[in-house]
């Protein structure tokens, strides 16, 4: 579904992901753990366009878009929720979910997903035509994960979800795109520092350290290996 | 009393244009962070090239379409080939890059079309309509002066409010990366904003060269009020380039009509230095201080 | 007397001691050339003197502080008008007449600069620009005391007797121009080296750091106002005795932005930016209006030529050249040495495929 390869990145002299290879089969969830500066961000914005890797590659169904620009790789349908959210603070609840779906089509479904998006979410339809800006902080997830579904993606690129939300909020949000996952056959790749509560909802996962994979494994398996746990993922 | 309905008249017809102007600045300010100088100079050349078309016999509402639709162009090609290219550059670069261009159209404007001053035709009679035995200071002109701004205002906030379109071109300018995220062609969006706002500017010069008359640097006095009203009303608030514009257009108007025309720019000054000692964001700050 | 050289000692920094040496060197030569060219040629030198005074404090403003000013002309203005008035029916010294009309333009700076400290980006140029517009049209209100648009005559400075009766005014007036200028670039060279100038890059880059590291934003952006309109003064004082005349139209809203496209040219943030700057400033016109005459044009394109060439080199210059003359200039020197340490490391017998002769 997802594969990379020997992917390396550079911000000028300075690397920050080397020769990264992993691939994720479709209807799973991938955690990506690590501490800060491990290139977890990185990683991410490389997989959907915004950062350019020096050399590797990124294949989505075989076909390589590596190259491809951001607008491009989401009209493939790699979904993207960045860290900081990105709502779109001035804009209304219901321009941001429409803004989500709005390269496609089909607009029938623009309407059905909507619609899909305030049942997933439900405090969001109460606040549809209040500015972004009026949100709480799981609100302003809720939002931007729904507006990121709204595009119906195959994949979905979760940056750090649980940064400044309320643990319960996060266990029903990561619920409700478990419940995506094995229904539509959703691929999630997740990024989070907060190990513990990733590797509980992850099929399998990578640990990065400095840029490199430094363990690769069903996600059962890793949260059991006390070593890894104490090295990298603190708990 | 006279006097002062004859000043507000004419404030209002004038503010009008200086909306627009506002207007056409904010857009792109909005859009790509950029204050482009050269608003006024495209205006100008714009409005040359209605004037070439009427000399070759075009009739005056197709010269005034050929003009918006050269600002429309102009505003994309100036995008496109001259402003992205330094987007990364510091941003004073590009301020020299739009003062160049600037220099550049009224300096070819000449080349192309004469140096001397020139006419320029309006479309509706410029005296005063008569109301029964009273002629009021307002022509037929300065009416269609402001609906023709009001109505491309309304259509603008239409196209921004109300379609997918105007949704995903203020996605762009508020959020370029988020954007891109969301499968929007940042770049397209950026571009066509550039030349809707050139099209509004290209309207504020064939509107004020009856009055102004036309000569390269007709535009120059424009773009400064116009920017200033932008600056009056906050950058980022395209009310409040209306509001700015229009209170431009009063106040230079009473400035000169009671302490002489010589000290209207002084007037403005004083006024735009009051304004931001109160307000150092401009009258309509209050939204874009509360995003951040 | 070991205290009185221990003192000397303290205030001869080794900076202060190598742009003193680079300002005689730079005298000197420059007044030797000076005395090998033409009248012509000495009055154009004057001019590239005058406007390195007016870039290097709009410079240190905008390149050090970051704070824009689209007004600065205006503040030559002042500098040029105090002259201007103060030679009225008066004789006063030159270096009286100079000091007087910095502080003129430095009162209206501060006064300015107070309120531009609230001011950021496009809002500061706003009002700058406004200065620009605004305040050429005071000298025409008020035209018992400035002149009106005629403005007023400014006799040229006289060479003194030792020099010879024959010896040209020019050449007097670029020497002064030359002294002056040299004098502003080493303090201002000195005030960059100081704590001061530390504090003006530092508002620069970061406002929220630099007051967490206890440094007064607002007072340190008045400051650089302040020094900044002193130049623009001094600019001012010595254009009215050059051009002999001064007019609300020689201090139009073109002057403000020729001397903040100078600075981006030459280089944003450095004093060798100020100096390519207004080299560019003055010759570029000069040598296009000599080209355009030339050509034998039709006279609306041949009047224009000059302002399109001047136009099209902005354009360009910020395409091609983005870090300005200055920036480009220091990123070929940085290739050079990066070549030269290469071709060290490589001679052993590595072909250097820039120059395969190896030589």
């Amino acid at each position: 579904m997802l594969e990379i390869v020997d992917l390396t990145v550079a911000y000028g002299p300075v690397v920050a992901l080397e020769r990264v290879s992993f691939r994720v089969a479709e209807g799973s969830v991938m955690a990506v753990l690590g501490a800060n500066g491990a290139g977890k961000t990185t990683l991410v914005r490389t997989i959907s366009g915004l950062v350019r890797p020096r050399s590797g590659s990124i294949r989505f169904d075989q076909k390589e878009i590596s190259r491809l620009a951001p607008e491009a790789i989401a009209r493939l349908g790699i979904g993207h929720v960045p860290e900081g959210r990105g709502v779109l603070a001035e804009l209304t609840v219901e321009e941001n979910l429409r803004l989500g779906g709005l390269w496609r089509t089909d607009r029938a479904d623009r309407g059905t997903a909507l619609s899909e998006a305030y049942e997933l979410f439900r405090p969001l339809a109460e606040r549809r035509h209040l500015p972004a800006f009026t949100l709480s902080g799981g609100e302003r997830q809720m939002l931007s994960i729904a507006r990121a579904l709204s595009a119906r993606p195959r994949v979905l690129l979760l940056d750090e979800p649980s940064l400044g939300l309320a643990s319960l909020v996060l266990i029903q949000i990561m619920a409700r795109i478990k419940q995506l996952v094995q229904q539509r056959q959703l691929t999630v790749v997740l990024i989070e520092q907060n190990a513990r509560s990733a590797l509980s909802v992850a099929d399998d996962a990578v640990v990065l350290s400095l840029g490199r994979v430094v363990a690769h494994d069903q996600a059962r398996r890793l949260a059991s290996e006390e070593g890894l746990r104490h090295a990298y993922l603190g708990f | 009393m006279q006097r002062f309905v004859v000043l507000t008249l004419n404030g209002l017809t004038e503010g009008s244009i200086y909306a627009a102007m506002a207007l056409a600045l904010v857009m792109i300010w909005r859009a790509t962070r950029v204050v482009n100088f050269a608003q006024g100079a495209m205006a100008m050349f714009t409005t040359y090239l209605a004037l070439f078309s009427l000399e070759r016999g075009a009739p005056y509402w197709l010269a005034f379409v050929i003009a918006l639709l050269c600002g429309f162009v102009l505003g994309a090609v100036v995008e496109r080939v001259l402003v992205r290219p330094v987007e990364s550059a510091p941003p004073l670069n590009v301020v020299i890059l739009t003062l160049g261009l600037l220099l550049v159209l009224e300096a070819l404007a000449p080349m192309l079309f004469g140096g001397q001053i020139r006419s320029f035709p309006s479309a509706f009679s410029i005296v005063g309509i008569r109301l029964g035995s009273l002629q009021v200071p307002f022509s037929s002109f300065d009416l269609f002066t402001l609906v023709s701004v009001l109505v491309l205002m309304a259509l603008l906030l239409l196209l921004f409010q109300r379609t997918d379109l105007g949704l995903r071109m203020r996605a762009a300018a508020f959020n370029a990366e988020v954007s891109r995220l969301l499968g929007i062609r940042v770049g397209r969006m950026l571009t066509l904003g550039w030349a809707l706002a050139s099209l509004v500017g290209a309207l504020a010069g064939l509107l004020i060269a009856p009055s102004l008359l036309l000569y390269p640097t007709y535009m120059d006095q424009v773009l400064v009020f116009g920017f200033t009203g932008a600056i009056l009303g906050g950058l980022d608030s395209p009310p409040g380039a209306v509001i700015g514009g229009l209170s431009m257009g009063f106040a230079l108007s009473y400035v000169g009509g009671y302490f002489g025309s010589d000290l209207e720019t002084v007037g403005a000054l004083v006024i735009l230095i009051a304004v931001l000692m109160v307000r150092p964001r401009g009258l309509l700050a209050w939204r874009a201080q509360r995003v951040v | 007397m070991p205290a009185v050289v221990k003192g000397w000692r303290l205030l001869l920094t080794p900076t202060l001691s190598r742009h003193l040496g680079l300002a005689l060197v730079a005298f000197i030569l420059l007044l030797l050339l000076s005395s090998q060219i033409g009248a012509y040629d000495d009055y154009t030198l004057a001019a590239v003197a005058i406007f390195v005074i007016a870039t290097a404090g709009l410079n240190l403003l905008t390149g050090v502080n970051g704070q824009l000013s689209l007004g600065h002309g205006a503040l030559m203005a002042v500098g040029a008008y105090s002259t201007s008035l103060l030679l009225r029916g008066h004789d006063l010294p030159l270096i009286l007449v100079l000091l007087l009309s910095l502080a003129g333009a430095s009162l209206v700076g501060a006064v300015f600069g107070v309120a531009a400290a609230r001011l950021r980006g496009p809002y500061l140029a706003g009002a700058t620009l406004a200065l620009a517009v605004g305040l050429p049209q005071i000298a025409t209100r008020y035209s018992h005391v400035f002149g009106g648009e005629e403005g007023l005559t400014v006799p040229p400075p006289a060479a003194p007797s030792w020099l010879g009766a024959d010896f040209p005014p020019e050449r007097w007036m670029a020497w002064i121009a030359i002294a002056v200028a040299l004098v502003t670039l080493v303090l201002l060279g000195n005030l960059l080296q100081s704590s001061v100038g530390r504090s003006f890059k530092a508002v620069r880059d970061h406002e929220a750091a630099a007051a967490l590291a206890g440094i007064n934003v607002a007072r340190t952006q008045v400051v650089a106002f302040v020094v900044s309109s002193a130049c623009a003064g001094l600019a001012g004082s010595l254009f009215a005795y050059w051009s002999g005349l001064t007019a609300p139209a020689g201090f139009g809203v073109a002057l403000s932005l020729q001397l903040i496209s100078a600075i981006v040219i030459g280089g944003l943030g450095s004093l060798s930016g100020a100096v390519w700057g207004s080299i560019v400033l003055v010759f570029v016109p000069n040598f296009t209006s000599g080209m355009a005459s030339s050509l034998n044009l039709p006279s609306s394109v041949g009047n224009n030529l000059p302002l399109l060439i001047y136009g099209a080199v902005l354009v360009v210059a910020m395409l091609v050249v983005p870090y300005g003359i200055d920036g480009g200039l220091r990123r070929l020197l940085a290739l050079a040495r990066a070549r030269w340490a290469g071709a060290a490391t490589n001679h052993k017998g590595v072909v250097d495929w820039d120059d395969p002769a190896g030589s």
